[in-house]
C-alpha cells in the first residue's frame, strides 16, 4: 500500500490540532447553534412554520453532506435525493414493513445510503470517471432509484407514497422537539465536517483537490478518500432522510426528487460557498426563508430558481461566504486573497471547480 | 415479435433524431446543453400557438422550424459566450450548470403563460400494413422525416465545405484554427442546427405523441441516455445508438413491462460509461 507512508506523513499535522484550532472550530459551531436554537421562539406557535424551520434544517444536512462529497473530493453526485431516499424508506420500510424499533431501522438505514455512497465513489475512482462521467453515472443512478420506486408500488406505495406508522405516538411528531434534533444533527455534521477538514482526512482531501496528480505522486490515496467522502457523506444523507421520514410520518418519491432535493441543494451551496463550512447553513437558511417569501409566485418560482443558478455560477461562483471574506480582508488591507489560503489553509474555502472556472477566463 | 422490433425501429429513429442535436453540441463546443428538451419543447409550443392563431398546418411548421433555431441562435449570442471562453471540463462543468438554469426558466415561463399548451399532429388515414404489421402513418411520416434528417446530415459533414469545417472543429478546434476555420462561426451555425433539429423533433414525435410544456425534462433525459451510448459527439452513435435503444426498449416494453424499460435503458446508459466511456462509436480521448 503506497498510502502507509503518506498517513504517517499527513498524520502527523493532525496530532499538532492545538486548542486554539479546536476553539476556533467549536466556538463558531455553537455560536450558529445557539442562533438556530432560538428559532422556535419566534415561530414556535405554528405547526406551518415549524414544519419549514424543519425543512430548512433537513436541507442544511442534506447540503453539508453534498458539500463533504462534492466540495472536499471534487465527486459530483446528482444523486442527492436518491442516496437520501435511501435512507428515508429504508427507515420507513424498516419499521413499518419489519416491525424494527425505530432507533435500529434509522441506522441499518443510514448504512445502506453509506453503503450505496461508497459503492457510486468506488466505482467511480475505479473507472476514473471525471466531474462530468460521474455526475451522469450518478443521475442515472438516481433516475433509476425514481423508477423503481413507482415500479415498486406494491411495497413503496407507488407514486403517492405512504403514511408512516413508525414514529407515530412518540415526540417525533410533536411541534417543536424534532426541530431540536433536526439542529442536533446539524451542529453534529458541522462538526464532522469540520473536524474532518482538520484531520489527515482533511489535509488528504485538500491536496487531491488542489492537484489530483500532485497528490497522488506525494503518496496520498486519491481513491481510498473519495471513496471514505462517499462514504461519509451518503451516511450523513441517509441519517437525515431517515430521521425526516420519521418525522414527516409520510414520504412519497417528490420528497427525494431530483428535481426537489438536487438541484435546490446544488444552488444552496453554491450560494454559501463549495467547500466552505457554513457556507452551507447560509444557503439552506437563505434559500428556505426566499423560497417561502417566493411561493406566491407559482410557477415564476421556477424563473427565479433559474436565473439564480445562472447568475451565481457566472458572477458569484465562489459563493457568499468565500468573497465577503476576501472582501473584508481586502478592506482591512491585510493580505492578498492569493496568500490567505497558504496562510490559514484549516480555514480556506475549497472552491475547488469554481476556481477552475475562473481560473481560465 | 415483427411488430416490437418495427416499433422499435420508428422509436430508435426518434431516439436518434434527438440525441444529435444535443450530441453535435456537444462535439463542436464542448456544451451539455441541459435545455435541449426544452428547445424541442419550445418549438412545439410555438406550433401550436401558430396553428391555434389560424396558420395552416406548413406555416406553423416553419414557425416552429424558426423558433428552434432562433432558441438556438440566442443560446449561442448570449448564455454560451462565457462558456466558451473556458475549456475542458470546466466548459463542460459551467455549460452543463447554465443551461440547467435556463431549463428552469424556459419551464417556469411555459408553465406560467401557457399551462396547458401542447403539440400533437393528427396524420390522417388509417393504418398501412409492413411485413404483415399494421403500422400507423404518423409513425411512418416521422420516421422517414427522420432518415431524411440523417442521410441530409451524412450528406452534409461528407460532401460540404462548410460540413468538413465541422467535423475538423469537432477533431481539433486548435488546428482547424490554425487552416483558417473560424470555430465561433462552426458554433453559431452548429447551435442554430440544434434548434432546427429539436423543431423537427417536437414535430416528428408530436404525431405519435403529444408534446407538452413539461416534456422538456424527460426529452433531455432520453437525448442524454442515446447521446451517451452513442459517444458524445458522434454522429453516428447517436443514429446507431438510438436504434438499438428503441428496439431494446420496444421488446422489453412488450415483454416484462414499461417501467423496468427505463431501467434497463438508463442500465445501458451506465454499462456504456462504465465499459465504454467514449461510447459505440465516439473517439477515445487523449
Amino acid at each position: 500500500m503506497t498510502s502507509q507512508g503518506a498517513e504517517t506523513s499527513v498524520g502527523g499535522r493532525s496530532d499538532r490540532l492545538s486548542s486554539r484550532a479546536i476553539a476556533s472550530l467549536f466556538l463558531p459551531v455553537a455560536v450558529v447553534g445557539a442562533a438556530l436554537a432560538l428559532v422556535p421562539l419566534w415561530l414556535g406557535d405554528s405547526r406551518l412554520m415549524m414544519g419549514l424551520a424543519i425543512g430548512g434544517l433537513l436541507f442544511t444536512c442534506y447540503v453539508i453532506a453534498f458539500n463533504v462529497i462534492f466540495g472536499s473530493t471534487g465527486q459530483l453526485f446528482l444523486c442527492v435525493g436518491a442516496l437520501a431516499g435511501i435512507g428515508g424508506y429504508g427507515a420507513a420500510l424498516l419499521g413499518d414493513r419489519f416491525g424494527l424499533p425505530i432507533v435500529v431501522s434509522v441506522l441499518l438505514a443510514t448504512l445502506f445510503a453509506a453503503i450505496t455512497g461508497g459503492i457510486l465513489s468506488w466505482i467511480a475512482v475505479r473507472r476514473s470517471l471525471g466531474v462530468i462521467f460521474t455526475g451522469i453515472v450518478t443521475l442515472i443512478f438516481a433516475l433509476s432509484f425514481e423508477n423503481l420506486l413507482l415500479g415498486l408500488g406494491d411495497i413503496t406505495g407507488g407514486e403517492s407514497g405512504f403514511f408512516l406508522v413508525t414514529g407515530s405516538e412518540t415526540f417525533l411528531r410533536e411541534r417543536i422537539p424534532p426541530y431540536y434534533l433536526f439542529l442536533g444533527l446539524v451542529v453534529l455534521y458541522l462538526l464532522v465536517h469540520g473536524l474532518l477538514r482538520r484531520s489527515h482526512i482533511g489535509w488528504a482531501f485538500r491536496a487531491l483537490r488542489d492537484d489530483e496528480v500532485a497528490a497522488e505522486l506525494t503518496g496520498v490515496n486519491v481513491a481510498r478518500y473519495r471513496i471514505y467522502g462517499g462514504l461519509i457523506g451518503a451516511g450523513m444523507l441517509g441519517l437525515a432522510a431517515a430521521v425526516y421520514a420519521v418525522n414527516e410520518g409520510r414520504i412519497s418519491p417528490t420528497t427525494f426528487g431530483f428535481g426537489e432535493v438536487d438541484v435546490v441543494v446544488l444552488v444552496m451551496l453554491a450560494f454559501g460557498g463549495i467547500g466552505t463550512l457554513f457556507g452551507p447553513v447560509l444557503g439552506a437558511v437563505v434559500f428556505t426563508v426566499l423560497d417561502e417569501l417566493l411561493i406566491e409566485f407559482g410557477q415564476l418560482r421556477l424563473v427565479a430558481y433559474g436565473v439564480l443558478i445562472i447568475v451565481l455560477f457566472l458572477w458569484l461562483p465562489r459563493g457568499v461566504i468565500p468573497t465577503v471574506r476576501s472582501l473584508w480582508l481586502r478592506i482591512r488591507g491585510l493580505e492578498s486573497p492569493g496568500k490567505l489560503k497558504s496562510a490559514d489553509p484549516a480555514d480556506g474555502a475549497l472552491e475547488a471547480v469554481p476556481e477552475e472556472i475562473q481560473s481560465s477566463d | 415479435m415483427t411488430a416490437a422490433i418495427l416499433d422499435g425501429l420508428v422509436l430508435g429513429l426518434q431516439f436518434g433524431l434527438l440525441a444529435v442535436g444535443l450530441t453535435l453540441v456537444y462535439g463542436i463546443g464542448g456544451v451539455l446543453n441541459l435545455a435541449y428538451g426544452q428547445m424541442v419543447v419550445v418549438a412545439a409550443i410555438a406550433v401550436s400557438l401558430a396553428i391555434g392563431a389560424g396558420l395552416p398546418v406548413g406555416l406553423a411548421i416553419g414557425v416552429g422550424l424558426v423558433a428552434g433555431g432562433v432558441f438556438g441562435l440566442l443560446m449561442d449570442k448570449t448564455l454560451l459566450r462565457p462558456v466558451y471562453r473556458r475549456h475542458g471540463e470546466p466548459r463542460v462543468l459551467l455549460s452543463l450548470l447554465l443551461t440547467l438554469g435556463l431549463a428552469f426558466i424556459v419551464d417556469g415561463l411555459l408553465l406560467w403563460r401557457y399551462p396547458l399548451e401542447g403539440l400533437t399532429l393528427h396524420i390522417g388515414g388509417g393504418p398501412v400494413e409492413i411485413l404483415g404489421v399494421p403500422m400507423r402513418r404518423g409513425s411512418l411520416l416521422a420516421s422517414s422525416i427522420a432518415v431524411a434528417a440523417f442521410i441530409g446530415l451524412f450528406l452534409f459533414f461528407r460532401n460540404t465545405i462548410l460540413g468538413r469545417a465541422v467535423r475538423s472543429v469537432i477533431q481539433n478546434e486548435e488546428g482547424a484554427r490554425m487552416l483558417g476555420i473560424d470555430p465561433k462561426r462552426v458554433r453559431t451555425f452548429i447551435l442554430v442546427s440544434s434548434g432546427l433539429l429539436a423543431a423537427l423533433v417536437a414535430i416528428t414525435r408530436s404525431m405519435s405523441i403529444p408534446v407538452t410544456v413539461t416534456s422538456g425534462i424527460s426529452l433531455t433525459i432520453f437525448a442524454l441516455i442515446v447521446t451517451v451510448v452513442g459517444g458524445l459527439g458522434s454522429v453516428a452513435g447517436a443514429f446507431l445508438a438510438g436504434i438499438i435503444l428503441g428496439i431494446v426498449s420496444s421488446i422489453s416494453a412488450s415483454l416484462i413491462g414499461t417501467f423496468l424499460t427505463l431501467i434497463i435503458l438508463l442500465g445501458a446508459a451506465a454499462l456504456t460509461i462504465l465499459l465504454r466511456p467514449s461510447g459505440l462509436l465516439g473517439v477515445p480521448e487523449e
